[in-house]
């Protein structure tokens, strides 16, 4: 893939983290968020209190309900906390938080335009003003850099779920956002599709210095790209731990479940998460 | 041609026969002989009952050759603008109010069921009003078609306009599209195809309303034609114009229909 080939010009990623600690890009305090349905009210998050830094790459944990979305959501500023407050960069996260990436499970790709089109239509907002030559060299480095060449002018429904999950994640990079927020983004792919993709964000995410923050109820696809690891509870959503993942960077994510640490540090957190897991069952 | 005739070699009724058919080809041919069959049913009652009611497909045909040597192109024409004229003014309307009030619902809560009481009010009795209001001649048809156009299109764009999926308008929001931007790049797009659908099931009633217009109205037009046929008990010429009609009908379908395979052609991309 053309992807080791940009990683191998860069050098070594894992070379260039400084030595002190970088400052915190996002932070959550006692974050609770609760929805009214039907008149009854429901906590759907209960003080949650995380602290993320620059670059790190932080993966949600949890069984189905427990609020992991919705943690993602308040950071985006798609959803205002309940109590508790939610701050990036060091400001309150008040609108929405434009300075962010987001990728969801569903790809809200635009139907009526081309694959390139769609990674270019960041780059057609007034917010963020560029030149036709400038967004379209833009357009074709990314998509080189998602591996999409000869797929330019195809629309969407001529494109496989893969490749629409990579011409989202294209039009989400294209606009180098300094932090990445993923909700199960590649939960619809098959197995080694799958991976293919985690590679590939680990490429990207470290090249770029991206801060992320990752959902997945999937805890080995967790420890595979994490910095750390944080497993919540069932609903109300608590933290129930937060561990580091001691592998070192970069690491080869087609063999990386071989390793003894993964497997350790898998058995640890799976025994955290069964049981939310079974309690989760009975929403 | 030879498989339908296979077919009927094979079977034992001509619907089983037709049934057999497996390509477009055969169905077409299959249609041709159902449509020939009925033309041929109506010469031949035609014939033998010498009913002056029922005219017969020859005389319609010789009929209509007359009128294409000169006499049909002035009175199809003033129908077609008016269609035209109705068409542009009603669907464009239609789509401004469509997508407005499908996206400020406040708007929506004040003017929708205004909308929804108007809609009730029967075509005919509209004609009349018109022709006070507009004189007589081209604009009360014209404004009739554009009345006709701008509800379906109205109904079929709001439903369209509210209807646009929130996490598309998000994922843009979150990139910094401001409203203005969400509009033109999210909603617009989204609706077009519930604006061209609502034109699609507006044309006929569109190409309806041309002619009653003009029935009420004036002399010009297939309308016109129409009421003086009839005025003259001309059957012959009635069912002319009707025939006229009804292909202008399906050549506006036609085009309306290429309209919409043109415009939405990132759906029908799929292969």
């Amino acid at each position: 893939m053309q992807l080791a080939d940009n990683l191998r010009q860069v050098g070594d990623p894992a070379a260039d983290r400084p030595a002190a600690d970088p400052p915190f890009k996002v932070e959550i305090t006692g974050l609770t968020h609760s929805f009214a349905t039907r008149g009854k009210v429901t906590d759907a998050l209960s003080a949650v209190d995380l602290a993320v830094r620059e670059r790190e790459f932080v993966a949600l944990v949890g069984p189905s309900g427990c609020g992991k979305t919705t943690v993602l959501n308040c950071v985006a500023g798609l959803l205002r906390p309940t109590r508790g407050t939610v701050n990036y960069d060091g400001k309150p996260v008040t609108a929405l938080n434009t300075r962010i990436g987001y990728l969801s499970q569903k790809d809200t790709l635009l139907p009526w335009r081309t694959a390139a089109d769609n990674i270019r239509i960041a780059m057609e907002l007034k917010c963020r003003p560029t030149s036709r030559a400038a967004a379209n060299a833009k357009v074709a480095a990314m998509i080189d850099l998602v591996g999409l060449k000869g797929f330019e002018r195809h629309y969407p429904a001529e494109l496989s779920g893969g490749m629409r999950k990579r011409v989202a994640l294209a039009r989400t990079l294209i606009y180098e956002p300094e932090a990445l927020l993923l909700d199960e983004p590649f939960g619809a792919l098959d197995a080694q599709l799958r991976l293919i993709m985690l590679d590939q964000l680990q490429t990207l995410t470290t090249i770029r210095r991206i801060t992320v923050l990752f959902v997945t109820h999937d805890l080995g696809e967790a420890i595979s790209l994490a910095d750390r690891v944080v497993v919540f509870s069932a609903r109300p959503g608590r933290i129930r731990v937060i561990r580091d993942v001691p592998i070192p960077r970069p690491r080869d994510i087609f063999r990386v479940r071989f390793d003894p640490r993964f497997a350790r540090l898998h058995e640890e957190l799976w025994d955290e998460l069964k049981d939310e897991v079974v309690k989760g069952t009975d929403i | 041609m030879q498989a339908a005739v296979a077919g009927l070699a094979k079977s034992a009724t001509p619907f089983t026969a037709y049934l057999r058919t497996t390509n477009r080809a055969g169905a077409a041919v299959w249609r041709f002989g159902v449509a020939i069959a009925a033309l041929l049913a109506w010469e031949a009652v035609a014939r033998w009952t010498a009913s002056i009611w029922l005219s017969s497909p020859s005389l319609v045909a010789a009929r209509l050759a007359d009128w294409l040597r000169g006499s049909l192109y002035v009175h199809l024409a003033v129908t077609m603008e008016e269609i035209a004229v109705g068409v542009v003014l009603g669907t464009t309307l239609g789509a401004v109010f469509g997508l407005l009030l499908g996206r400020l619902p406040t708007l929506a809560t004040l003017l929708r069921p205004l909308i929804v009481a108007l809609y009730n009010l029967p075509l005919l009795a509209l004609a009349p009003l018109f022709i006070m209001l507009f004189g007589l001649g081209f604009m009360p048809a014209t404004v009739l078609v554009g009345v006709v156009v701008f509800f379906l299109v109205f109904f079929n764009t709001f439903s369209g306009a509210e209807s646009v999926d929130e996490d598309m308008i998000r994922s843009l929001q979150i990139m910094g599209a401001n409203r203005i931007e969400v509009f033109r790049k999210v909603i617009g797009p989204a609706s077009v195809a519930w604006i061209i659908s609502g034109l699609k099931v507006a044309l006929p009633y569109s190409l309806a309303a041309a002619t009653t217009g003009e029935m009420l109205a004036g002399g010009n037009g297939m309308g016109g034609v129409l009421t003086a046929a009839a005025q003259q008990f001309d059957m012959t010429s009635m069912y002319a114009t009707l025939v006229v009609l009804m292909l202008a009908g399906v050549l506006l379908n036609l085009c309306a229909t290429r309209l919409e395979t043109w415009l939405l052609r990132w759906r029908h991309a799929a292969g």
